[in-house]
């Protein structure tokens, strides 16, 4: 991984590729996020990904990516605690796989770079009806997100978990800001974006000086004051709140949200990856073998830990009527991680899962990316490499430790109809 | 060595610089080794040719008729082992072990960056050593009923069987992969035997390693192996199908924010040999049509009637081709009818050369991209030879497609009449009105 501080609030980041057969360049502007400009910055990515200068016309991009053997362009928006992050991504085969032996990869550089740079807004504002076509596709994601119960149980989970606090402004914005936000409202959002945000760029099997060099012209010409990067945060634990939701559906989901009260730091984050597996990362892990494979109260149950805002997500997929003893169940496997007895082959077995999970990482385009962009986020700079040491080290008295700072905030259950023969 | 090789090959492809070995044992096993240089992990998929589909068959002369949901039942229960479970095994070792179930393949798969002789070791001995009794059986039947709930709850799921189940009569694709609740409470003990009897045997079955291994370590495990010896002689019997379409159409309520449409066609089954062939062209057709280089998609999607989810899925098997083109739209029939009227414009009108050649592209970079993941690699192996395919077949088959047989096909396929529309309709229910959660405060 090489990483060079560019002029300007950005950064290129070059990593090893050269086993695979495509090539991938990602642009990533970070900046604070703010629950007003949320619905804009969520907006957004989809006026991007419609057309830039060079090609403004959303079918001829998609046809000028067809050309060049389905190249992917994309633009996101997520939210990675308080900061709001807008990635705008293109990937492609490489040159020598070309069937005519066409030269491709400059042409995957001015796409992407055209549009992140060189969007489609006119007299300070995007196109009315381009707007309105893609208000439209957001206000259908949103009322849709029931579509998905497994999701949809984490989301409202999240929600009763962080509040009004920054570290919970929705990623794909709010129904009822949706009217508001029109074409020059997306112009602004985008100028406060090349304008303020903190640039991350990520080079994988393309050439890292023409990458730099470009984004290089691209920035010299903005009026740039970027904002530094929002620390991690955590909510403080509170007295567990308990929610249900009756729904349209045959199972039931459940999602209990727990915090840590301060952000994990330093080794305590290695000791969170191990933990996090012990628990309920991995197939042999404690609410996978004895939440649903013992006592058969889960589909699935699996944890999730994010280093940026403190909070541990334990979802699963339940029969309504064993919602009770699943979460009893769920609960007294973290406790007794936590406070009990780690045997050393329980141990050992996490330790080889966790740091053959590590060993792959360097096998795909997308995972030597996104280890690359977590670590960059968190500012911890890691290799697996590095982390696989911690990892080695890390013993049942400091798992125990880095467990037991959680606590229950929010068991929020969506209620589905349950077997009718069972009821 | 025990199981010697009776054939074996490299197999290159100049296109994308890749190659790999197929050998042939002794017992009838093939054996698929794909080593990738850079690569850290090995990917290993062990794969059986016994899908959901595969509901009747003879065995030593008898005829076995199966409940829907047998392969994936089986695809369970052989982590299984009288000395404990495969997962307990893999995790001493690391790997990252799974399985999957279609319907016409069983897949057991891991991947793994250390100790990949041992984890090969647990794959060949788990899928070799069936071990079922009452007690366990009855466990997996709880635990798989969760599963079919799960599944009951998602749209697509849903949305894809209730078309299938509208075009087919017999055919056991209409059933979900998993089974119903019912079907699965018929399994028993010596009927799972029977199956691993009839199809977990070795000249019905394939090894495929890629990534970072090499020939003479998936021979040597395949050496201290304990495989099952040749074959039972069994013989699958397809269900009979009439040409015509059950239904020509059906209307199913669920918790979906939007209608979702599903307009599938009931093509005519295609001999084994021609249906990658068939597959691939099908897929063309899906993106001349509505895919998003197409003035159809960007007419639909900008008048909010399709978003960039509305996707054409093939089905292509033994018995069976479907071709479902699916998506939510708040207008179904506009939907419907513009889609239609696309397929007989191009049939009239033909495919222009510029457009054949953006699709094929397109279709072509995906697949220069499946190269890209050992994981990816040791599936499509297991796959496509189970399919009596290569791995290159499908590139030499984009390279080598023209407009004519694009045409050629458009003619005998996406016939109105031998189509079925379905709409999943929102629930008329209160519950779906917005969150209408409750809260109580207190320790949970």
């Amino acid at each position: 991984m090489q990483r060079r501080e560019l002029r300007g609030g950005a950064a290129l980041t070059a990593l090893p590729a050269e086993q695979f057969k495509t090539s991938r360049i990602t642009i990533n502007f970070i900046l604070p996020s703010k629950r007003e400009t949320a619905t804009a910055f969520a907006l957004l990515p989809n006026l991007l990904e419609r057309c830039y200068a060079g090609c403004p016309d959303m079918t001829r991009l998609s046809r000028k990516l067809a050309a060049l053997y389905g190249a992917a362009l994309s633009a996101d928006s997520s939210v990675q605690g308080e900061n709001r992050v807008v990635t705008i991504s293109v990937c492609g085969i490489r040159d020598q796989y070309a069937l005519a032996g066409e030269p491709l990869s400059a042409e995957y550089a001015d796409i992407l770079f055209g549009t992140a740079f060189e969007p489609c807004i006119e007299q300070g504002s995007f196109d009315p009806a381009q707007v309105e076509i893609e208000r439209q596709k957001l206000r259908e994601q949103l009322e849709g997100e029931i579509n998905n119960k497994r999701a949809y149980c984490v989301q409202q989970a999240r929600r009763r978990f962080f509040g009004d606090a920054a570290a919970g402004i929705e990623r794909n914005g709010y129904l009822g800001d949706l009217d508001r936000i029109d074409g020059r409202a997306l112009a602004a959002a985008y100028d406060e974006m090349v304008r303020t945000a903190r640039i991350e760029v990520l080079v994988l099997g393309a050439d890292p000086q023409q990458v730099e060099a470009r984004l290089l012209e691209h920035l010299d010409k903005i009026e740039r004051a970027p904002a530094a990067m929002r620390p991690a945060v955590a909510m403080p634990p509170r007295p567990a709140e308990t929610y249900r939701e009756p729904v349209d559906a045959v199972q039931g989901k459940l999602c209990l949200m727990f915090t840590t009260g301060r952000p994990l730091s330093g080794q305590e984050l290695d000791w969170m990856r191990l933990a996090g597996a012990l628990l309920g990362g991995l197939p042999s892990s404690r609410l996978f073998r004895n939440v649903r494979e013992r006592q058969s109260l889960c589909y699935y149950c699996a944890c999730s830990y994010s280093q940026l805002t403190g909070a541990l997500c334990i979802d699963s997929g339940i029969e309504p009527k064993n919602a009770q003893r699943a979460q009893q169940a769920i609960l007294k496997e973290l406790a007794d991680l936590a406070g009990g007895p780690i045997s050393e082959q329980e141990l050992r077995e996490a330790k080889t899962s966790y740091l053959g999970a590590l060993g792959s990482v360097g096998d795909s385009l997308s995972s030597i990316e996104a280890w690359a962009f977590r670590e960059i986020l968190r500012g911890t700079f890691k290799t697996p490499q590095e982390v696989a040491g911690a990892i080695e080290a890390t013993g049942a008295q400091e798992i125990r430790a880095v467990l037991s700072l959680f606590s229950l905030s929010v068991s929020y259950l969506l209620e589905g109809r349950g077997n009718p023969d069972e009821v | 060595m025990k199981y010697e090789p009776v054939s074996d090959e490299i197999i290159r492809s100049e296109r994308v610089d890749f190659a790999y070995e197929k050998i042939r044992l002794s017992n009838g096993l093939t054996v698929l080794v794909a080593p990738m240089k850079g690569y850290r992990t090995a990917n290993a998929a062990y794969a059986t040719a016994f899908g959901s589909v595969d509901q009747r068959f003879v065995l030593d002369g008898e005829e076995i008729s199966l409940p829907a949901g047998v392969a994936h039942f089986l695809e369970h229960k052989m982590f299984e082992s009288e000395e404990g479970d495969a997962f307990d095994r893999y995790a001493e070792t690391g790997a990252n072990a799974n399985a999957y179930t279609g319907f016409e393949r069983t897949c057991y798969v891991f991947g793994a960056s250390d100790r990949v002789d041992e984890s090969l070791d647990i794959l060949l001995d788990t899928v070799s050593h069936p071990w079922f009794t009452e007690a366990t059986v009855a466990k997996e039947q709880g635990i798989i009923g969760q599963e079919i709930r799960m599944y009951e709850d998602s749209p697509d799921w849903r949305l894809m069987f209730s078309v299938f189940d509208c075009l087919y009569f017999n055919c056991p694709l209409k059933q979900d992969i998993a089974g119903s609740v019912e079907s699965i409470a018929k399994i028993t003990p010596q009927l799972l035997y029977t199956c691993t009897r009839a199809f977990y045997n070795p000249s019905n079955m394939v090894l495929a390693v890629a990534g970072n291994i090499t020939r003479d370590q998936v021979l040597a495990a395949l050496g201290r192996a304990d495989l099952p010896q040749g074959g039972a002689a069994v013989q699958k019997l397809p269900a009979s199908e009439p040409e015509q379409i059950r239904e020509r159409g059906a209307t199913v309520e669920m918790a979906v924010s939007r209608p979702v449409l599903g307009l599938g066609f009931k093509e005519r089954p295609r001999p084994a040999a021609e249906r990658l062939r068939w597959e691939i062209m099908a897929d063309l057709l899906g993106e001349l049509l509505i895919g998003d280089i197409t003035p159809l998609y960007r007419r639909l999607y900008d008048e909010g009637l399709v978003n960039s989810g509305f996707s054409t899925d093939v089905f292509i098997g033994e018995g069976y081709f479907c071709i479902l083109f699916s998506g939510e739209t708040r207008d179904p029939g506009a939907v419907r009818a513009a889609l239609l009227d696309e397929i007989a414009r191009l049939r009239r009108e033909g495919i222009r050369q510029e457009d054949f050649e953006l699709c094929r592209n397109l279709l072509y970079g995906e697949a220069v991209g499946g190269f890209e993941s050992a994981e990816s690699v040791a599936g499509a192996l297991a796959s496509l030879a189970l399919r009596g395919e290569d791995l290159f077949a499908e590139l030499e088959l984009l390279a080598t497609l023209t407009v004519e047989d694009l045409e050629g096909a458009l003619k005998e396929l996406l016939d109105e009449g031998r189509s079925a529309t379905v709409l999943l309709r929102p629930a008329q229910s209160e519950d779906n009105g917005g969150c209408g959660c409750e809260k109580s405060e207190g320790e949970a």
